[in-house]
């Protein structure tokens, strides 16, 4: 097998690699900024210099050549090379910045003059916390600047586009944002103008930055050249925490970051995944944030004299429980939902069973024109999947109105019915209506009995993406009955380790009044007599897949390890009518 | 010492003949015959091979700046696959200090259209660019009128005197930017993108223009190869220096009596090339001579004792042959102002593409400014030179380089006239 060598380590490799992705994936570190693994290598920041050499071998044996002392013979590249476009060859010798102080020094000297025209704001800029110039300055950089003369100036605060801010005078030219409209998001809107000491990236003139995925630009900006218009001067990198997730707001079941402070999700960032969305994420989820935080419903509700009022828990639990117990079973029509995840669906449905009801229906919601051939589907929903393999009968909207029509007492599962256009505020009329919701809506709006459920932020629970990958959200925010502290599956900011819930920053107005689907099931089903005993979407998820056999092999710790796993869908029913 | 005889040299390139810009003159006198007898003349000519090991012979050294063998660079073309195959011809000439081409595309602009065209059926390649920079309008022109010319003639398109060989030749017109005369950013340049430097390897001869074979050659080396068909590889060689053979357009310019080109042998001596140029102008000392575009390191008059133009002699004070573009000052010449201004070049045209040259060339021209307005220190020179260090062969291309060879030369140099210019500062001696 073909072998190189790292700073006096052998390795072994097989296939193509680049040399600076190679020691990276070996844990190791060679400072960088333009390269970035999911487009082409330019080699232009000239950050990852390393000394580069091959080890001679002799033509006819094979065997390396040595020397009179018995070294083996190097003979090196004339100048450092960039390891981002340098390709692992048999032989080959590197060594990095650990091990060669001609290597150190180019790495410092390069980082002096990219500093020289930087403006060096890092107190008033975003990306502080999070920026590879600053970090890699502190680790590789020259203690202080021989710059004493005047830096350039360049255009600040230009609005790009809706999303997008620029300050040219923070770009350091690595093109990572032009090489993005290319190559990723192929739109090439973005260009780099100007010559020299004076270029940065723009648009042409007259044209916006409105790229559908233009956000991204502002994630690989090794700078804070790019910034995000919603997210400037909101929150300090290292206040906030950061918890896995996945967009619920499209059925690809893209990979994202929440990043929370103080019990808000303040941005949505995308994260890696090379089977979804490899390192990026369209706008359109980045907006989702603020369905966590605004106008969510606290308190179950119940309407009194037409009007919603605010109720209690033990109120909803048995107002629902009579409705139930008064209604013929073949009146009541449960409406699970696509937009729920795979354990709130089931534990609806298994209580359902128990009470001897119909299996629960469900109507998708495709939204046509939403899709691209990239990270958005026309399904807009993040589970219709998980729906179909819970087996729950998927109807299209005029089958759901006639089933609504003959029910009696009807249970909608955190789905916007009316929003959407599937039904009519009318059709619900003369009807017990309760719905499980998360935000306020047309549909909570229209129900008798409202009960305020956890959304993707607040519990840990999976969907299945259009292509039949089932993944799972973690928990990135409290509820008024969670404690980040005594949950060990929750992150934790610097202020959430440090400070305490008395702190002056610490708002308990963040922390909505609401239950998870199946802690709702519990406390209905021991009401009724019944037995439902849900601890978390763990152990639902580990009792369907004992259960179910389109779930086999599914747990949270196979979804963890493997980022997901791709369970096996009817091909027509990924992509539906 | 040098025993090239150019008192007794008959110019090729620049001939004494008038309207040779025109076809009729150019084939009165000679021209295309070259082209017919590769095309037509099996038995002199078995083949494009057969041009390629007689351009090789002659040891046409590019005469662009790097001066690298023409013959050698076009045998890198892998075998033709069919597909399209290109040869770029440089005319972007934008080294401050050169501007031989352009006579070439005002005087005699058939000899490169013929060079070329043979260049183009040794390689077996299909379709010719001739990129020349935005300034040279009118050349632009004259060289469009000319390809127009051969085209009417049946030497330029589809099956050239009755052979198998057919070819397109277009002008294409640059923006005025210097670094698209290096060869890889002209080609993106040349396929209407940004003039970027391209990484090295792939090569333009594996994949140059559009993904394809492309050799890349200065306009004047192309126009010479039409001598070398016509006179045979060892005329060539016999001309000038041993290892620089051939002749040269010496473009001099600066405090000499008759500044312009000169098409003399390879290999004259400096001093008396400034004799040719009509001597020094008002009588003046000699002081420095650039001998080869702005970028090659500067000498003093006392190194020049004994050195001529081949790059082998100039190596040996510490100087290149580049362009043979050579900037003559007298003694009157402000070095510190010189310097600031060749900087101030670099800085204006620098890509912007890698860090060191980008942030360095900058950083150069703003310490040059300061020592030239007197707001210097000593220290600064070091400094100059420091960064000079940080930005040589740490670039895609040899813009850094091209920028940091004359600040470190021009102070190595001539120290003491930029201390001089520095403040008299005493420090504190702790």
């Amino acid at each position: 097998m073909p072998e190189i060598f790292i700073d006096g380590h052998r390795y072994e490799f097989e296939g193509d690699h680049k040399v600076l992705q190679f020691i990276q994936d070996l844990g190791k570190e060679v400072p960088f900024f333009c390269y970035h693994p999911s487009m082409t290598a330019p080699a232009n920041c000239r950050q990852c210099m390393v000394k580069a050499g091959q080890y001679m071998k002799d033509r006819e044996t094979g065997e390396y050549e040595v020397d009179e002392n018995g070294e083996r013979v190097i003979r090196w590249f004339p100048k450092l090379q960039t390891s981002c476009n340098l390709m692992a060859a048999d032989g080959m010798v590197i060594l990095t910045q650990e091990t060669d102080e001609l290597v150190q020094r180019a790495q410092k000297d390069n980082l002096e003059l990219i500093l020289i025209n930087h403006p060096l704001d890092c107190p008033i800029c975003d990306q502080a916390g999070e920026c590879p110039l600053q970090i890699q300055t502190y680790k590789y950089g020259p203690e202080g600047s021989r710059f004493e003369v005047k830096k350039v100036h360049k255009p600040k605060r230009i609005q790009l586009g809706p999303r997008v801010v620029l300050d040219a005078e923070r770009c350091i030219n690595c093109t990572r944002c032009t090489r993005f409209t290319q190559e990723i998001s192929k739109t090439d809107q973005l260009t780099i103008t100007s010559r020299g000491d004076k270029n940065y990236p723009t648009t042409a003139p007259g044209r916006e930055f409105d790229d559908p995925y233009s956000l991204n630009t502002v994630d690989i900006c090794p700078v804070g050249a790019l910034t995000s218009a919603d997210f400037r001067f909101k929150a300090r990198v290292w206040e906030m925490n950061q918890t896995p997730s996945i967009d619920i707001t499209n059925g690809k079941g893209t990979n994202i970051d929440l990043w929370t402070r103080d019990n808000l999700i303040l941005r949505v960032t995308p994260r890696f995944n090379a089977e979804v969305n490899d390192h990026w994420m369209p706008d359109a989820g980045r907006e989702a944030y603020k369905i966590f935080n605004e106008n969510r419903i606290s308190r179950p509700q119940q309407k009194l004299d037409g009007e919603q009022i605010l109720s209690s828990w033990n109120n909803a639990i048995a107002t629902l429980s009579e409705e139930i117990a008064a209604t013929d079973n073949s009146k009541i029509v449960v409406i699970a939902s696509p937009h729920a995840s795979v354990e709130e669906n089931y534990a609806l449905s298994k209580y359902t069973n128990l009470l001897g009801l119909n299996q629960p229906v469900f109507t998708p919601h495709i939204e046509e024109g939403t899709g691209d051939d990239f990270l958005l589907s026309d399904d807009v929903a993040p589970n219709a999947n998980g729906c179909r393999l819970l087996g729950f009968t998927e109807l299209d909207k005029a089958s759901i109105k006639k089933e609504i029509k003959k029910a009696e007492l009807v249970v909608i599962l955190h789905d916007n019915l009316i929003d959407r256009e599937v039904i009519a505020a009318d059709d619900l009329k003369e009807k017990f209506v309760v719905v499980f919701a998360t935000n306020n809506s047309d549909t909570s709006k229209a129900a008798d009995l409202v009960i305020p459920i956890t959304t993707a932020a607040e519990h840990a629970a999976s969907y299945v993406n259009v292509d039949g990958r089932i993944q799972r959200t973690y928990r990135a925010k409290e509820t008024k009955y969670t404690e980040r502290r005594l949950d060990l599956e929750m992150s934790e900011g610097r202020l959430d380790r440090y400070g305490t819930n008395f702190d002056n920053w610490v708002t308990e107005d963040n922390k909505i009044d609401c239950l998870p689907v199946w802690k709702f099931i519990n406390r209905i089903s021991e009401h009724s007599g019944l037995e439902c005993n849900f601890n978390d979407g763990r152990e639902i998820m580990d009792e369907i897949a004992s259960t179910l056999d389109s779930f086999t092999g599914v747990s949270y710790a196979a979804m963890d390890e493997q980022a997901g796993i791709q369970l096996s869908i009817k091909k027509e029913t990924s992509t539906s009518k | 010492m040098s025993t090239v005889d150019w008192k007794n040299y008959t110019p090729v390139l620049l001939p004494d003949i008038k309207d040779l810009h025109k076809i009729d003159v150019y084939i009165k006198n000679g021209g295309y015959k070259a082209l017919k007898s590769v095309l037509t003349d099996k038995k002199s000519w078995d083949g494009p091979k057969a041009v390629i090991e007689e351009v090789k012979s002659a040891n046409i050294r590019g005469r662009g700046g790097a001066g690298f063998n023409a013959g050698l660079k076009w045998s890198f073309m892998p075998p033709a696959d069919g597909g399209p195959r290109y040869l770029a011809c440089n005319g972007d000439e934008s080294e401050p200090g050169t501007f031989k081409d352009r006579k070439i595309f005002e005087y005699n602009p058939h000899v490169f259209i013929e060079g070329a065209l043979i260049a183009a059926y040794a390689m077996e390649i299909t379709t010719i660019y001739v990129y020349i920079r935005g300034e040279y309008k009118t050349y632009i022109d004259m060289v469009e009128n000319a390809i127009a010319d051969a085209y009417n003639k049946g030497y330029i398109g589809k099956n050239i005197f009755g052979s198998d060989f057919s070819v397109d030749f277009y002008v294409h017109s640059g923006a005025g930017a210097y670094i698209c005369g290096e060869e890889t950013s002209m080609l993106e340049s040349l396929e209407g993108k940004r003039g970027y430097p391209r990484v090295k390897p792939p090569f333009p001869a594996q994949k140059g223009l559009w993904g394809r074979p492309t050799t890349i050659n200065n306009v004047e080396t192309l126009s010479h190869v039409t001598g070398v068909i016509n006179n045979g590889a060892e005329w060539f060689s016999g001309i000038g220096a041993k290892t620089h053979p051939g002749p040269v357009l010496y473009g001099i310019s600066g405090h000499v009596n008759n500044p312009g080109v000169y098409e003399l042998p390879s290999g004259i001596p400096v001093l008396d090339l400034i004799e040719i140029a009509g001597g020094m102008r008002n009588g003046k000392k000699l002081k420095a001579v650039i001998p080869g575009g702005s970028s090659t390191p500067i000498l003093r008059a006392d190194q020049l004792d004994g050195i001529t133009m081949d790059s082998d002699s100039l190596r040996t004070v510490g100087s290149m042959l580049g362009t043979a573009g050579m900037v003559v000052m007298d003694e009157d010449t402000d070095i510190v102002d010189v310097l600031w201004r060749i900087s101030h070049f670099y800085h204006h045209e620098s890509c912007g593409q890698c860090t060191p040259c980008r942030e360095g060339t900058g950083w150069l021209e703003k310490i040059l400014l300061k020592i030239k307005n007197g707001d210097g220190e000593v220290r600064d020179l070091d400094l100059l030179l420091d960064v000079t260090t940080q930005m040589e062969g740490r670039t895609i291309c040899a813009l850094a380089d091209a920028a940091a060879w004359p600040v470190r030369f021009t102070i190595n140099r001539f120290r003491d006239e930029f201390e001089a210019r520095c403040k008299k500062k005493s420090h504190a001696v702790a």
